[in-house]
């Protein structure tokens, strides 16, 4: 089964506090059923951007749809949506049952039908022999699962979550990625999620939107904005990069020909049309390889000498400095007997891997 | 704002409190001071005859207020650094002047030091002239230390324990650590309390009316400006001075706590004990204390006394005659109960609804709504009583029951007490909280209703059971707007105590303070003692 309803639809919208403008002229299209993340580091707006969706806050400018219909200027309780809060905000006069209960109650459901639905929810959730509980009884995850579930129950068209797992700890919140996935990929609802957390959003998202400076820098799935950011700030923001300054010789058939210290290397360019003189060449960590002596000729070879390294436990990173600057390269750790290299080494790595960020 | 107009309700309850509040905060008050007219007032203060009455209010406010604070630290910090024993009792008694109208001291300090108190002419063969401002330091200063007590211990207990244990760990004796280091944490709101103790002690009107003798103070020359004149202008014009004097006190108040001062209201720090103070200090504190407490057991103490003999204390004979004027006053006991009972209930009502409005809503005017909120604090009961008689006390509103006045003027007259309380409550309810209730569904009210209303319930008890207290001890805000038919028991006992019948006033104080402390018990109860009684101010002033 898929959804086609839970589409929202964010157009040119701006809200300002003040003379700041917290959100500049966003556009985006949040596709229905989909899990879909806004990712930015704090004050990027991202929460603003989810609260305006709620109805916490009105936009300065511009329109927000659901499903074709204009909700922005809608109260909070009459839009179809459902949010939960970062610290969960259970109602702490109430049980558990009450808690889940309270937006069945609110649309006037008869007692015996939110008995009954709430039951469900509670067996769906995990929440079996809790419903009587208060929520200061609970754990942590199992207040999150009766946020979620007090949410889940009103049958919202879309899903709001801000930053839902940053209050839990860290093995905790692993476990609960997956089961907000999959409790996504079961109901097909159109989850929208707020995070600063990186990981959190490439491992759970269909698709993500970068955020920074109240504007969205990048929309793409989590392997795009990972592999191919389109600007200096998505590629340092998630994970790490190594981004130097190169210089544009030419460009042929799809690939940029670039020149890197005494090389010259030819990479790919998706929109050769913005390339201009200058780019930026990201190179992951990850696909640095360190050695002894020189690769092969398809890779591209540079000397150079580790100034510091430190053991991570599943890998190495190292800080080597060659063609006059500072290198970030990650070698999975081979066991318990592995020597680190230290001294003068080779980097290379497949010019095919490298990524070309063409604003200037 | 177009937010809000979305919400019909909200609106509303916008309308209603803008209403309430300019037709029984801001339009009595106006209507005081601008009753003298401007000619009244050149006339007035050309007329000299306040001199006087502010010289002496200003005197007594002094001199009481130091030693009333003087005494008062004395008791907090006994109870709250020492490790004396006794501690439940000294809180208990401590708490014993809240539910009294102050006035009860004057009368107690005649029957204890008067020309024939049991202390001073029984046992001292003293016959003093109490009449004056001697007597009325003394009645001032016992009878408001317990207040500035009460204060005082709640900025002390909220110093922070874990700075004073880094200084002892540094190395400083306990002196020092006090000097240098509690001390100057709770300097300012020492100050606080010392000022809100000043405000009390300015306004106070019973107890200059009983003892004060020809030592007019403002309050009291307002009074018999209206009674023994008929002067309202003048009256008011007097009241006025007052109210000046009163509002540059709290402003001083605000503006040193910050405007916001519920924003430390439960930073209890709770489990972690306070360094021990040297076994002499505690020993000290200890007998300062039991001083203290049996001069409070004393003057309560000597109205039972007085209350179940024949003639105190000229004829010792036990009987229960007085308790007759308790029957023969009955209906003043239950207006007290009815008035102060329904006060209560509103007063919390309004203003948990208010604090929220002006809490959780971004609207224009909500500044103006916060000030008019807070303002009856500074106002001096005997102002806005004037202020209610004036403005009402006219043909146009002869249909406005004069019982229901007297509820609504207590009710607006003590709304800044639950109004702090809600801000300070809702500062500790995070807002996501209304907004899950929202985002579920429920409209504003909705959520006010079942979601922050029952959190809210210790700052609405808080808001409840100090309106009460002060709607049953006040005497200022009805003396001029009783009529026979809805008089209070704090007029009775004015009337029994001027009539020099002191078995029947002691009596019916007894029967007062009873019945409040049944209530109080009562709601304690009720509310599965969860408290709000933290919160209590003086009223009766």
């Amino acid at each position: 089964m898929t959804n086609t309803t839970g589409e929202l639809q964010i157009d040119g919208v701006t809200k300002r506090f003040g003379p700041l403008k917290a959100i500049d002229r966003v556009t985006l299209r949040i596709p229905a059923g989909r899990f879909v993340t806004l990712l930015g580091p704090s004050g990027c707006g991202k929460t603003t951007l989810l609260r305006m969706i709620a109805g916490f806050y009105e936009p300065d400018e511009g329109a927000i749809s659901l499903d074709g219909t204009r909700i922005d200027h809608l109260p909070p309780h009459q839009r179809s949506t459902a949010m939960v809060f970062q610290d969960y905000a259970l109602f702490p006069h109430m049980t558990v049952r009450e808690n889940i209960g309270y937006g069945l109650r609110l649309a006037n459901v008869s007692r015996a039908e939110i008995e009954r639905r709430v039951d469900t929810i509670l067996d769906f959730m995990g929440l079996n022999g809790l419903g009587d509980r208060w929520p200061n009884q609970l754990s942590g995850g199992q207040q999150q699962r009766v946020a979620l579930a007090r949410a889940l129950i009103i049958e919202p068209k879309v899903l709001l979550l801000d930053e839902p797992l940053s209050n839990l700890d860290a093995n905790f919140r692993e476990r609960m990625r997956w089961e907000l996935r999959s409790l996504q990929q079961r109901l097909k609802i159109t989850f929208l999620y707020v995070t600063h957390d990186q990981s959190e959003a490439l491992a759970m998202s269909d698709w993500v939107a970068v955020m920074n400076a109240g504007r969205v820098e990048q929309w793409g799935t989590p392997r795009e904005i990972y592999h191919a950011p389109r600007g200096a700030f998505v590629a340092t923001f998630i994970g790490t990069a190594n981004l130097r300054e190169v210089r544009v010789m030419r460009r042929e058939n799809g690939q940029a020909v670039i020149a890197l210290a005494e090389h010259t290397i030819s990479v790919p360019v998706s929109d050769s049309s913005s390339l201009g003189d200058k780019a930026l060449l990201c190179v992951r960590p990850e696909l640095i390889t360190i050695s002894r002596a020189c690769q092969d000729e398809s890779r591209v070879n540079l000397r150079g000498r580790v100034i510091r390294y430190a053991f991570l436990g599943h890998i190495t990173r190292y800080w080597v400095e060659a063609a006059g600057e500072e290198w970030i390269i990650d070698q999975p750790d081979q066991g318990p007997s592995e020597q680190p290299y230290e001294g003068d080494v080779t980097l290379s790595f497949l010019p095919q891997q490298a990524h070309l960020i063409t604003e200037a | 704002m177009r937010k809000a107009l979305r919400e019909p309700s909200l609106v509303l309850a916008l309308l209603i409190v803008a209403i309430l509040l300019l037709a029984f905060v801001i339009y009595p008050q106006v209507r005081v001071v601008v009753l003298p007219g401007f000619e009244g007032y050149v006339e007035f203060l050309a007329g000299r005859s306040w001199v006087r009455p502010l010289i002496n209010s200003l005197q007594i406010t002094v001199l009481g207020t130091t030693t009333a604070t003087l005494l008062g630290f004395i008791y907090a910090y006994s109870m709250v650094y020492s490790q004396m024993r006794w501690k439940p009792f000294f809180r208990l008694v401590g708490l014993l002047p809240l539910m009294s109208p102050p006035f009860v001291v004057a009368a107690s300090y005649i029957l204890l030091f008067g020309p024939r108190g049991i202390i001073s002419y029984h046992i001292f063969g003293q016959s003093p002239n109490v009449l004056g401002l001697g007597g009325l330091w003394g009645v001032q200063t016992i009878a408001f230390f317990p207040f500035a007590y009460q204060l005082i211990a709640d900025v002390l207990s909220r110093s922070d324990p874990r700075l004073e244990q880094a200084a002892h760990n540094l190395g400083a004796g306990h002196w020092q650590v006090f000097r240098t280091v509690t001390l100057p944490l709770v300097r300012p709101g020492l100050l606080s309390a010392t000022l809100m103790t000043a405000i009390y002690i300015v306004e106070d009107f019973g107890n200059p009316a009983l003892i004060g003798g020809r030592y007019t103070v403002l309050s009291t020359q307002a009074y018999g400006l209206i009674t023994g004149f008929g002067d309202l202008p003048g009256a008011a014009a007097v009241s006025t001075i007052l109210l000046l004097i009163a509002l540059v006190l709290y402003l001083i108040r605000l503006r040193l706590e910050g405007r916001r001062s519920y924003v430390t209201v439960t930073g209890r720090t709770g489990s972690i004990p306070r360094p021990p103070v040297p076994k002499i200090v505690s020993r000290l504190c200890f007998v300062a204390c039991l001083v203290l407490a049996i001069l409070i057991l004393l003057v309560y103490g000597v109205l039972i006394v007085s209350a179940l003999v024949v003639s105190f204390p000229n004829n010792m004979n036990f009987t229960l005659e007085n308790f007759a004027y308790v029957g023969a006053h009955a209906t003043s006991l239950r207006n007290t109960l009815v008035y102060a009972g329904a006060a209560a209930i509103f007063s919390g009502l309004l203003a948990v609804l208010m604090g929220y409005l002006v809490q959780r809503r971004n609207w224009p005017g909500r500044r103006v709504v916060d000030f008019i909120a807070i303002m009856p604090a500074a106002v001096p009961g005997i102002f806005f009583g004037i202020g209610y008689a004036a403005a009402f006390n006219q043909p146009a509103f002869d249909w406005l029951d004069r019982g229901a006045l007297i509820t609504i003027s207590f009710i607006f007259w003590n709304i800044p007490i639950g109004y702090q309380a809600t801000m300070g409550g809702l500062q500790q309810i995070d807002r996501s909280i209304d907004e899950a209730a929202t985002s579920l569904g429920a409209s504003s009210m909705r959520s006010l209703r079942d979601i922050l209303f029952p959190m809210l319930n210790s700052a609405f008890l808080t808001g409840a059971v100090t309106t009460f207290v002060r709607a049953v001890t006040t005497l200022s805000v009805v003396i001029f707007l009783f009529t026979p038919r809805t008089t209070t028991a704090t007029i009775t006992i004015f009337q029994l105590v001027n009539d020099f019948n002191w078995g029947g006033a002691t009596a019916f104080t007894v029967a007062v303070i009873g019945m409040a402390i049944l209530v109080l018990a009562l709601v304690w109860f009720i509310s599965g003692r969860r408290g709000g009684f933290r919160g209590i101010q003086p009223g009766g002033v």
